[in-house]
């Protein structure tokens, strides 16, 4: 009987063991993680070109499938995601940060805050992103901050964000990006400017 | 200590297996409930529903873009014979219409910039036809995106969206 319980509680503790690893390894536990990740890294910006095909290996499907529902494949489109600043630090909403770029790489791109769980941030402000027709050609920047700046800056609002991350999508990407990334994308900077409680 | 061998060995065949199956099962787990998400919140089976223009209020997954506009349409070929007429209306910016089966994958996306796109999509199994799709899955997603990061492009989008189709065809009665 003694034998029988030492079976099952081993039973029961695998199985605990690998939906918890399973969880935890593909990113969907605990709440709140992520979706910076992939073997793709430009500067920071992370990605898997991998995202909407089935060549995408099991943790990034289930990943994706949590917080990038219906992306589309890289031929059409690729997802870069960052969730820390120049630093190294999260991004957060008491802080002020100006993001800056250069050309992109896409026939059409934008760059949109999301929250700890993949959402808008819940403002009211219609600040919620910039892309290519709002930055115009060349060199571009945007403030984000939780509240408007007095400057005439492209401003994103991290109103109602908490720890937040940013979405960089390129829509009709040039071959070279998908054939080297590093060498096609000057990633976009964050450069944290100040923080309301003073660090 | 060698009494525990045996059950330390079935606590890791067990933590596998189950490792395993969660992350097989994840994608068609998580796509399911988007579907039954989709379907509440008024997403219709066979027709083209578009969302309203993305904001924090009105998104209904993860990660939509406010800058683009989406059309969606579930779909349910499990009944032989059945496929489906899909139409993506002429619009002047950037749109595409992607699919995606049960298990999340984006098995096929046509870009249809300033022209409008027809294609069948047939059943799993399916012999390829010229001019068709054939879904991995009986069941997924449609999505059509449109470029309209201002109101002018979204209303434009909008009337575009009038085109769009996406009817069940019958197919023919099948002989016992």
């Amino acid at each position: 009987m003694r034998r029988a319980a030492v079976y099952l509680t081993a039973v029961v503790a695998g199985a605990a063991l690998g939906l918890g690893s399973a969880l935890w390894m593909a990113g969907l536990w605990p709440p709140g993680r992520n979706l910076a990740f992939g073997d793709v890294d430009v500067g920071g910006w992370r990605s898997d070109f991998a995202i909407g095909s089935k060549a995408a290996d099991p943790y990034t499907r289930a990943r994706v499938a949590r917080h990038g529902l219906l992306a589309l494949a890289k031929s059409e489109a690729v997802y870069l995601t960052r969730a820390v600043d120049d630093t190294g630090q999260p991004l957060r909403e008491a802080c002020t940060y100006r993001l800056s770029g250069a050309v992109m790489p896409a026939g059409w791109w934008s760059v949109t805050l999301y929250d700890a769980a993949s959402m808008l941030p819940a403002n009211t402000d219609n600040a919620l992103s910039i892309d290519a027709e709002r930055a115009g050609k060349g060199a571009w920047s945007a403030v984000i901050a939780p509240m408007r700046p007095d400057s005439a800056e492209a401003w994103i609002s991290s109103r109602g964000a908490g720890r937040f991350d940013l979405t960089l999508r390129l829509y009709l990407p040039e071959a070279r990006l998908l054939a080297d990334p590093n060498a096609a994308l000057a990633p976009p900077r964050i450069a944290r400017l100040s923080c309301g409680d003073g660090t | 200590m060698k009494r525990w061998l045996g059950p330390l060995a079935v606590l890791l065949v067990c933590a596998a297996a189950t490792h395993a199956v969660t992350l097989a099962q994840a994608p068609a787990f998580i796509m399911a409930r988007a579907m039954a998400t989709l379907a509440d919140r008024g997403v219709a089976l066979h027709a083209f529903t578009a969302t309203p223009r993305v904001t924090p209020q009105s998104q209904q997954v993860v990660r939509s873009s406010p800058d683009l506009t989406y059309a969606l349409c579930r779909y349910d070929l499990g009944e032989p014979g059945t496929s489906l007429a899909v139409r993506m209306g002429a619009s002047p910016g950037y749109q595409s219409l992607a699919f995606f089966n049960a298990q999340t994958d984006n098995f096929s996306t046509l870009r249809g910039t300033g022209r409008e796109v027809s294609v069948r999509l047939l059943a799993p199994g399916s012999a390829p036809e010229e001019g068709a799709v054939v879904s991995p899955t009986e069941r997924g997603v449609i999505l059509i995106r449109r470029l309209a990061p201002d109101a002018r492009s979204f209303a434009a989008a909008a009337e575009a969206g009038k085109a769009d189709q996406c009817r069940l065809v019958a197919g023919e009665p099948v002989s016992r």
